[in-house]
């Protein structure tokens, strides 16, 4: 049974039309990823499901949705784009707030205080706080009452490295707790770090959906191509010529002083460095990648930024 | 709804402007009644012969009335805290947050409507209180002679209330609200003073008599319901005024108050938040 099932979600805004009949489910016990480039719906289609935002058509449905709408979503942990809380009011009111209209006891706030790292701050106004401790904060009002579903859009979003680490590291433990996360990102990075799952939309498109691993493996313009090497020389000319003789290099393209070639799976670095050194060719520059979530995603979004 | 008014509480309860605002109301509820109580006494004290013709707004007779009156003029300060408090959450996005975190939208806009009839009884209770008070300090007898008034300045309240509400909803931006709503009040009034000009015109004209036509626009309607007492200078001039119908403007008003609800509701249920 879905966490959540939607179906042909639409939405104009005028004449654009940011969503265009995208449907997927949500497996149970996941974490969810919506992976699109800036300004591809990812926002809009988790403020519909939140309720803040009207769809033009289509419908959603959260799991077992016998209550009301609003009584389910105080069941779920959401932080949607910027942390949204009252300025004058310290962390730990605003919190109140929050725990108050989700029903929840306020036994839980000091302990979601300290799992962010803001329980020392917690009497300071929220005007007071830097970009990285509202979002900290909005997480910790997200985490209130520990729910089993949690929202999250872009949730390392002005955090330095350090809490962009933390963070993924507490969503990695949330998903191994059970609970269900979906997650909007722009960051590849991010999705293929902490995602079990993907959607990828783009200007409004469901593109794909599946599990990372089988996205991985079903690579639809290149099939069995699933090796990458970089390599340069000396003379990368030279070398090109060269290393397109070798069975199983599928394609090869010059790319910033250096050669990127796309290779069957039985390629190995090892062979192609022997290679090029028995025809005589010294390579200084020898990666190899498996093939990574960024170029399923180029495959599948092209390589032009959204305009 | 306990819980709907306890998490509003939590909201206001530390807002500065909640706290400046309601000073200066309080006290400029007995300041401003008082002044007038003052400057009356000291006229029939000190200016010979105004004794004569002597009407005390404060009498038991008129003290409903009179403070009801009054007190009508500093009743923006609690629509313009109400629309501040509204358009808050449209600045903190906390609008957006509070239906994230589980209220539903009737929920939202309901309390906010709740709030806005609650702040129009505190005022109330406060002008019960200085007439009261002024009443008693007029030395004559107690009497609920006029409390209808009373009546009427709550409905002025709500109205208020619930128009601070409507413009929240439709400007959204704090500064630009309370513009706007200035505006609004300014302008309304000068169209309504223009109404009624007309209206005393096509009396004395053509002898049709369709009551003061000004005091049926929204905000009008609430504020003509509350007149100063009858007295001496206000009977001169009676004779050449269009008839008062009390009843049509009260219904007026009574309609326009659903119709703000209705307006407002719909239109934050409606739309993109």
């Amino acid at each position: 049974m879905a966490i959540l099932s939607i179906n042909d979600l639409t939405k104009n805004y005028g004449r654009i039309r940011a969503l265009d009949k995208v449907s997927f489910s949500v497996p149970p016990k996941t974490v969810f990823g919506i992976l699109g480039p800036n300004g591809s719906g990812k926002t809009t289609l988790l403020g519909i499901i939140m309720d803040v935002t009207k769809a033009s058509g289509g419908t959603y449905t959260w799991a077992g949705e016998q209550m009301a709408a609003n009584d389910f979503r105080k069941k779920i942990g959401t932080l949607l784009e910027t942390p949204n809380f009252y300025h004058y009011l310290s962390g730990e009111k605003n919190l109140r707030i929050a725990a108050k209209i989700k029903g929840r006891g306020e036994g839980d706030i000091e302990k979601v205080l300290r799992i962010v790292n803001l329980y020392e701050r917690k009497d300071s106004k929220f005007q007071t706080y830097s970009l990285g401790m509202k979002q900290r904060l909005a997480i910790a009002a997200a985490l209130l009452g520990d729910p089993d579903i949690l929202v999250f859009d872009e949730p390392t979003n002005g955090l330095d490295p350090a809490g962009i680490a933390e963070i993924r590291e507490l969503i990695k433990q949330l998903y191994k707790q059970g609970k269900t996360i979906i997650m909007a990102s722009h960051i590849l990075d991010e999705v293929e770090k902490v995602c079990t799952h993907v959607a990828i939309i783009q200007k409004g498109v469901l593109k794909t959906v599946s599990s990372v691993a089988e996205l991985m493996n079903a690579g639809s313009a290149n099939a069995g191509a699933d090796v990458l090497i970089d390599i340069s020389a000396a003379d990368n000319a030279a070398l090109k010529s060269i290393i397109e003789q070798l069975a199983g290099v599928a394609s090869v393209t010059a790319v910033d002083g250096e050669l990127h070639l796309v290779c069957t799976e039985n390629i190995t670095g090892e062979m192609v460095n022997r290679f090029c050194f028995e025809k005589g060719i010294v390579l200084n520059k020898l990666s190899v990648k498996r093939k990574s979530l960024e170029t399923r995603f180029l495959e599948i979004t092209g390589r032009q930024s959204d305009k | 709804m306990t819980d709907l008014l306890k998490i509003e509480w939590l909201k206001i309860k530390n807002y500065t402007a909640f706290k400046v605002m309601t000073i200066f109301f309080v006290v400029g509820v007995f300041a401003l009644n008082y002044i007038i109580y003052t400057v009356n006494k000291n006229i029939v004290n000190n200016v010979p012969g105004a004794g004569l013709v002597s009407f005390s707004p404060y009498n038991f007779e008129n003290t409903w009335q009179s403070t009801s009156y009054a007190t009508g003029f500093i009743l923006l300060l609690p629509s313009l805290l109400l629309l501040m408090l509204f358009t808050n959450e449209y600045t903190f996005k906390t609008h957006r947050q509070n239906i994230i975190d589980g209220l539903s939208r009737q929920q939202f806009i309901g309390v906010k409507v709740v709030m806005a009839f609650i702040f129009a009884l505190v005022a109330t209770l406060l002008v019960v209180i200085t007439a009261l008070i002024f009443g008693l300090a007029s030395g004559t007898t107690f009497s609920l002679h006029g409390i209808v008034f009373v009546g009427y300045f709550f409905l002025k309240a709500v109205s208020y209330n619930l128009i601070a509400i409507l413009f929240s909803v439709l400007v959204k931006r704090t500064g630009f609200a309370i513009g706007i709503f200035f505006i609004y009040l300014g302008s309304e009034n000068i169209v309504s003073q223009l109404l009624n000009v007309l209206s005393m015109k096509m009396k004395r004209d053509s002898g049709t008599d369709l009551g003061n036509i000004g005091d049926y626009l929204p905000m009008n309607a609430a504020d003509a319901l509350l007149e100063f007492p009858d007295n001496p200078i206000k009977s001169m001039s009676k004779a050449i005024m269009p008839s008062d119908y009390t009843w049509l403007v009260f219904a007026l008003a009574l309609a326009y108050l659903v119709i703000f609800y209705i307006w407002s509701r719909r239109k934050f249920i409606s739309v993109d938040l």
